[in-house]
């Protein structure tokens, strides 16, 4: 089974183009979609999710023409919004219940089981009975990964996990996400490099409603092997830098910016050659790389 | 000047809201129908409908009722800060709370004042609305309007922005917002529980009982005219209310705290959730599981949602908070129920559960409205929404979930509601709970309405998707519902919930109205379910909130299931339809209320030529009457003997059929034959021209057959007096001689829309033409009687005469009445399952009579008053037969029926009595005048005053037939109880008095003269005869009261007789004036010659 994107377009009424043209085929596994915020990520997630009507275009998964068969898509679907919020008052264990029956768990006892191995799995079960309002980020996290597992789904769609998560939680979501089988299509968008270069096996990066590349991390990565070169210099030195070579990223470190170019032949002045990163492909593509990289997918 | 920001910030935030000015717009065009809502059903009078005292209490009800809309504003101003999660963000600015605080409270106080000041303009411009006319108001003036809204208005308004900001600043809970409008509302319910006068004028916030107390000494014309003084009683009550508003803001201002963290807030959260710990051995597999999407699933699913929205109602103390609300509020109200004259009832559960009705009506709507948008909005609020909308559930299952479970939520509302009636009960020491009224009383009478209007305000809330909006959309949708009966649109299948279901009767149970209720409200039903199913598929689903988008997207949401449910309902919803219009249009007729009028107008244009048309006089009357309960027919046959007693030859008899669609008159023949003219067969009115002209003192036999068929169901109520337990009905229901002024238009104001000449009530005392009649109609001067009745088996059935003869035969019981003497024409025959009671009075003055037979028909519960009435019985026949004469007959029967009508009346011999009063009063000897005894006293004095001699029928007739009859039953008061019952008793006729002189609309009568003004009549009345006992002694008026009864007797009166009139005032004031020594003369002409008014 996969999840086929053909041609999907949105525009805001308010004139925004969210979705231009996204072609994707994602099979099993996990996916990992990767943009800055804005980039339409959301917009795509909800749309295969069922909650968004699409201006044209159509998505597949399996047989199922999710633009269409709403009902048939979310029987087994399974969604993490960006943002959500939890019944303050009501316990883990009486929600999870509550969205069990949701989705179609109507035998009790067969109920009861899942919840329970569900709560375990994601290491909730000793606050199970503790009201939702006291959860922690993290927790509520996790709580929100289980009941989107609750119906054991074909596709699950986890909408930036990670966000607002220490890392220690962070680490603890991932755990549980590389945990789910090979069965399931597992589409996990965020911003933050990282996520995707520690669990996706596939990748799309898209920005502006429009796909800029795709492929697996580690052949992209390869395809920038030797091309990077990183150097340390003054703050006020930095606009000439960004004119004279290809800046694909700039960070701080111990107050004093540490710049990645792109290029070709080694530089020298002072750069050093560094081994390419995710995260120098990410940037690459977002901040106007003149070199193509889409020809590597 | 950092307030002056944050005002202006407040300000400019809440001009962009749309709320703010729907609010506006809501109570603008809601103040345009104010007056008329407020005072709906009372009867103004003279006073106008803009005169200030009028204009001062509609502002002060409609702010008292929209003060939840001034608790949504200003509960919300600080509030909001919380709700958005941006307080850090305000607090860490370097502001200062006074100024935080002042801005925000002056900034939606400028707004609440924008939004009320819809009041003022709206209840402007409704002067000028078409439905108004212009005789009733005075020429327009803006200061009216202008001075009652700034001193009644304001300062509540001051006062409810202070309270509602403090406690949603300290809450910091947005159903507190809710939750304080209700909470205040039971507040002004509660003062209204205080006797002292004073303290309760003080202490009402809206000022009503304030305006009432300083205008109770206005005269009628004072009422109309006279600006509100802002001094005294009504300047305390402002200046109280504004210091308690000042004193809150005060104890806010100090009790705000500006921080993030609410300290107690903090000290509940000392124990946060802990990271979980690992549980080593769990199983890592997970269990199989199968989804289910079948229909069985689906019913568990529905079953699941709705206790899981029950249940999150039941956590909200907002809910608990207006239910106890509601339990106070009934505790309080319940104090005196069934009041009549003075005396409390009973608590018997019908008085509970009418109460209850009444009063729980306000919080039942607020839980409706509310929470229904709270539901709606559940999983929104929660930001839910999206995981909710990506699973496999049906919207319907949702939809209806939280249907079933809000009206669970009413379930446990009205259980509370019941126990709190039972604990009320017991406390007064009555046990005789009757759960099954109690029962009925909510879940047949309360619960379907509220069921149908949920499901129109989950309609609302869905199509509107704008929470406040929503609610303010149902809220109007009630009151125009309300509206549209008022204007006489009121078909069943058209008002939404249809018609409510008739009074419960302890004799009569809901009787024949219950089928066609459960009907109608099965009909809504499937309207209702239309209306769920339709918000199931158009409900917002995912990020589209667009109305139009979401139509268009809904033909993809109709699922097969969804579709073959809607198709089902919607047929049954016509087959039911045109069920319910076969009974009310084809098998009935219906009327609508211009059909009516119509109807009248024409009658009167087309008959009131024979208004004067000479015809006979009943002389005696035979029928035979065979009444069916059970499938509430009767068939009567029945011969007139008719007597032409006018000088000239009578050549037509016109004869009026009952108008009513199941009476027929089936024949009407004439010894002699007859020829009918049949032109006027649209008003039932029928010209029949004899063969034989009846010759001057000639008389003639008219038989007929009437029949009364009861043809499926009618629209609304029915008949009351053709039930199936407690059938009461008179001679009236029967043919009756020429043209009939009942049916004449009787409200001046559409009389004088239709060019018809003004009505007079009564014909001037000098009429010569009227003083022949004793009655409107007057068909008589007095009949033979005869009737043969029979009834169902289990009933007994009851008319005037003596019993000749009983019998059963084919399970039916027979009864043969016959009068011995002759009475006037008016008599009444009733049906129904009684126990009776038996005594007998002999006279002890006249050793000669035979004994009389006193009897009581009573239900079988009903045995409370029962030795009083029969005591009463018998006093008075020892008074009056002593005192002014021999009773006329045999016996007295006094017989109770159902409380649809709350009355007690006098016919020959019998005395219907109202399950409503005198049979269910709780009477304490030592604080209550005996009303049962009383009002039998009074009943009995007619056997008298009315059936011996009989009043012209022009003005003061009805102080003959009345203020007599309340000067004997006083004088039997008196003699078995005290002085000081007879001055209770008088003290509550005053204030009868007074009342209804407030309500006057034309000039006081003297009583003399007096028409239909019933506070004359009978309370004016009853204190000037008691006056003029006091002046020249009982025994003087009695001895006048004799002669008049001797010299005047109906049908041997010897100045009777002579001329040939019946008495009037006139005359009645010549007895008392010979029986007045001179020098008192003058009192007989200032009591009721002339309108004094009375001296306290």
């Amino acid at each position: 089974m996969e999840l086929i994107i053909d041609n999907l377009s949105k525009t805001y009424s308010n004139g925004v183009k969210a979705l231009q043209d996204i072609s994707l085929e994602i099979p099993k596994g996990m996916f990992g979609l990767l943009g800055p915020n804005g980039a339409g990520k959301s917009t795509l997630m909800r749309t295969i999710a069922t909650l968004q009507e699409a201006d044209k275009g159509s998505i597949t998964l399996g047989d199922i023409n999710v633009l269409k068969q709403k009902n048939e898509l979310r029987q087994v679907l399974g969604y993490l919004p960006q943002q959500f919020g939890l019944y303050p008052k009501i316990s883990a264990e009486v929600l999870l219940n509550h969205f069990a029956v949701l989705k179609g768990i109507t035998n009790k006892s067969e109920r009861k089981e899942l919840v329970k191995a569900l709560l375990h799995k994601t290491n909730l079960y000793t606050v199970r009975k503790q009201n939702l309002g006291g959860y922690s980020g993290g927790m509520k996290q996790r709580f929100g990964i289980a009941q989107a597992l609750l119906n054991n789904p074909k596709l699950l769609i986890v909408d930036e996990p990670t966000a607002g998560l220490d890392p220690v939680e962070r680490n603890r979501f991932y755990n549980l996400l590389s945990e789910l089988g090979e069965n399931t299509v597992v589409i996990l968008s965020t911003h933050i490099v990282e996520d995707v270069k520690e669990l996706c096996t596939n990748m799309a990066v898209i920005n502006q409603g429009k796909v800029l590349l795709k492929g697996n991390p580690l052949q992209i990565i390869a395809a920038l092997e030797g091309k990077v070169y990183q150097k340390t210099i003054e703050k006020q030195a930095l606009e000439t830098y960004k004119q004279n070579y290809q800046v694909i990223s700039e960070k701080l470190y111990l107050g004093k910016p540490i710049i990645h170019i792109l290029s070709n032949t080694n530089p020298s002045d002072g750069f050093i050659p560094v081994k390419a990163d995710l995260e120098d492909v990410y940037f690459s593509q977002i901040f106007g790389s003149t070199m193509n990289l889409k020809s590597i997918s | 000047m950092m307030w002056y920001e944050i005002f202006k910030f407040e300000l400019s935030y809440r001009l962009k809201r749309p709320d703010t000015y729907i609010f506006f717009a809501f109570l603008v065009l809601f103040s345009m129908v104010g007056v008329d809502f407020v005072f709906q059903g009372i009867d103004l009078g003279a006073v106008k409908k803009n005169s200030p005292l009028v204009i001062a209490k509609t502002m002060g009800a409609i702010t008292g009722i929209f003060m939840i809309l001034a608790s949504m504003i200003m509960g919300v101003s600080v509030l909001r800060d919380f709700e958005y999660n941006i307080e850090s963000l305000m607090f860490v600015n370097p502001i200062k709370k006074r100024d935080y605080l002042l801005g925000r409270f002056l900034g939606s106080f400028t707004v609440l004042l924008f939004v009320f000041s819809g009041v003022f303009l709206g209840m402007v411009l409704g002067e000028s609305m078409p439905w108004h006319e212009a005789d009733d108001f005075h020429p327009f003036s803006l200061l009216a309007y202008l001075k009652p809204f700034v001193i009644v208005t304001l300062p509540i308004l001051f006062f409810g922005a202070s309270l509602f900001f403090v406690t949603g600043a300290l809450s910091r809970n947005l159903v507190v917002v809710y939750t304080q409008g209700v909470v205040f509302f039971v507040i002004f319910m509660l003062t209204k529980a205080i006797t002292n006068e004073w303290l309760q004028a003080i202490l009402d916030p809206f000022s009503l009982t304030t305006i009432t107390l300083l205008s109770e000494s206005w005269t009628i014309t004072e009422r109309s005219i006279l600006s509100i003084p802002f001094n005294g009683i009504l300047l305390y009550n402002k200046l109280f209310w504004m210091a308690l508003g000042l004193l809150t803001l005060y104890i806010g201002y100090c009790k705000f705290e500006f921080n993030v963290i609410k300290t107690t807030r903090f000290k509940k959260k000392k124990n946060p959730v802990l990271e979980s710990q690992t549980v080593a051995d769990y199983p890592s597999e997970i269990p199989e599981f199968k989804l289910h999407y079948d229909i069985k699933s689906k019913w568990t699913q529905l079953i699941h949602f709705s206790w899981f929205y029950f249940v999150s109602i039941c956590k909200q103390p907002s809910f608990w908070a207006i239910a106890i609300c509601g339990m106070v509020i009934i505790l309080i109200n319940s104090v005196s129920l069934g009041t009549v004259y003075g005396v409390d009832s009973y608590p018997a559960t019908y008085f509970i559960v009418e109460e209850l009705q009444e009063t729980s009506g306000y919080f039942f709507v607020i839980i409706l409205v509310f929470y229904s948008g709270e539901l709606i909005w559940k999983e929104r609020t929660a930001q839910l929404n999206l995981i909710y909308d990506a699973t496999p559930m049906s919207g319907f299952i949702n939809l209806a979930g939280k249907y079933l479970g809000l009206l669970l939520i009413y379930a446990v509302l009205i259980i509370s509601l019941i126990i709190s009636g039972i604990i009320f009960q017991t406390s007064n020491g009555y046990y005789n709970y009757d759960l099954q009224v109690y029962f009925y009383g909510f879940f047949l009478e309360i619960f379907p309405l509220l069921a149908l209007v949920t499901l129109f305000a989950f309609f609302v809330q869905v199509i509107t998707n704008q929470k406040f909006v929503g609610i303010l959309v149902v809220l109007l949708f009630l009151i125009l519902n309300i509206a549209f009966v008022l204007f006489g649109f009121n078909h069943d299948l058209y008002i939404f919930g249809g018609s409510s279901l008739a009074k419960y009767s302890d004799m009569n149970g809901y009787g024949h109205f219950l089928k066609p209720y459960l009907i109608v409200k099965s009909y809504w039903f499937l309207f209702g379910m239309i209306l769920l199913l339709i918000a199931s598929v158009i409900s917002v689903r995912g990020t589209e909130t667009n109305l139009i988008k979401r139509l268009k997207a809904a033909k993809h949401r109709m699922s097969k299931p969804i579709m073959k449910l809607g198709l089902i309902t919607f047929t049954s919803l016509l087959i039911l339809g045109s069920y319910i219009f076969y009974n009310t249009n084809i098998l009935n007729e219906y009327w609508t209320n211009s059909k009516q009028i119509t109807f009248r107008v024409a009658y009167e244009n087309t008959l009131k030529q024979f208004e004067n048309l000479p015809q006979p006089k009943i002389v005696a009357v035979n029928l035979n009457l065979a009444l069916y309960p059970t499938s509430r027919d009767y068939f009567a046959e029945g011969v007139y003997t008719l007597k032409n007693t006018t000088d000239t030859v009578i050549e037509e008899i016109h004869i009026q059929k009952l108008i009513e669609g199941n009476v027929a008159l089936e024949s009407v023949t004439f010894e002699g034959g007859a020829l009918r003219d049949t032109q006027y067969a649209t008003f039932d009115y029928y010209p029949y021209k004899l063969t034989q002209p009846l010759q001057s003192g000639d008389s003639i036999q008219m038989n007929f057959k009437q029949t009364y068929t009861t043809k499926g169901f009618e629209q609304g109520g029915s008949n009351t007096n053709m039930v199936y337990n407690g059938t009461f009905f008179n001679n009236n229901d029967f043919p009756t001689l020429g043209y009939n002024r009942k049916y004449e238009l009787q409200d001046d104001r559409d009389r004088n829309a239709y060019k018809l000449p003004p009505r007079s009530n009564k014909a001037r005392r000098d009429d010569p033409s009227a003083l022949v009649n004793a009655q409107s109609g007057g068909d008589s001067d007095g009949i033979r009687f005869e009737i043969v009745m029979s009834t169902d088996k289990n009933q007994l059935a009851i008319a005037p005469g003596n019993l000749v003869k009983k019998w059963t035969t084919n399970n039916r019981n027979y009864f043969h009445y016959k009068m011995d003497v002759e009475m006037i024409n008016f008599y009444s025959m009733v049906s129904a399952q009684y126990e009776v009671k038996k005594d007998t009075w002999v006279s002890t003055t006249d050793a000669a009579s035979k004994p009389i037979d006193l009897e009581i028909y009573y239900h079988k519960e009903h045995t409370y008053n029962l030795d009083r009435m029969m005591k009463s019985m018998k006093a008075s026949l020892d008074y009056y037969s002593t005192q002014f004469s021999p009773y006329q007959y045999q016996q007295i029967r006094i017989f109770e029926f159902p409380r649809y009508a709350e009355f007690a009346q006098s016919f020959p011999g019998t005395v219907p009595f109202s399950e409503a009063i005198g049979f269910v009063l709780d009477i304490d000897d030592e604080t209550d005048v005996d009303m049962a005894f009383y009002v039998t006293a009074h009943e009995l004095a007619h056997q008298w005053f009315g059936m011996q001699v009989e009043a012209a029928n022009v003005q003061g007739r009805l102080m003959v037939l009345e203020s007599l009859s309340q000067y004997a039953a006083m004088m039997v008061l008196k003699q078995h109880y005290s002085e000081a019952k007879v001055q209770q008793f008088l003290e509550l006729q005053k204030e009868r008095y007074l009342e209804g002189k407030r309500r006057e609309s034309g000039k006081e009568p003297s009583l003399a003269l007096v028409e239909n003004q019933k506070y004359v009549y009978y309370a004016k009345g009853a204190i000037n005869m008691y006056e003029l006992q006091k002046q020249i002694g009982e025994k003087n008026v009695n001895l006048a009261l004799k002669s008049f009864i001797n010299d005047w007797n109906t049908t041997n009166g010897k100045l009777k007789m002579a001329t040939d009139r019946y008495a009037t005032t006139e005359d009645l004031l010549g007895y008392f004036r010979r029986v007045t020594p001179d020098h008192q003369q003058d009192i007989i002409t200032d009591l009721f010659e002339k309108v004094t008014s009375l001296e306290f």
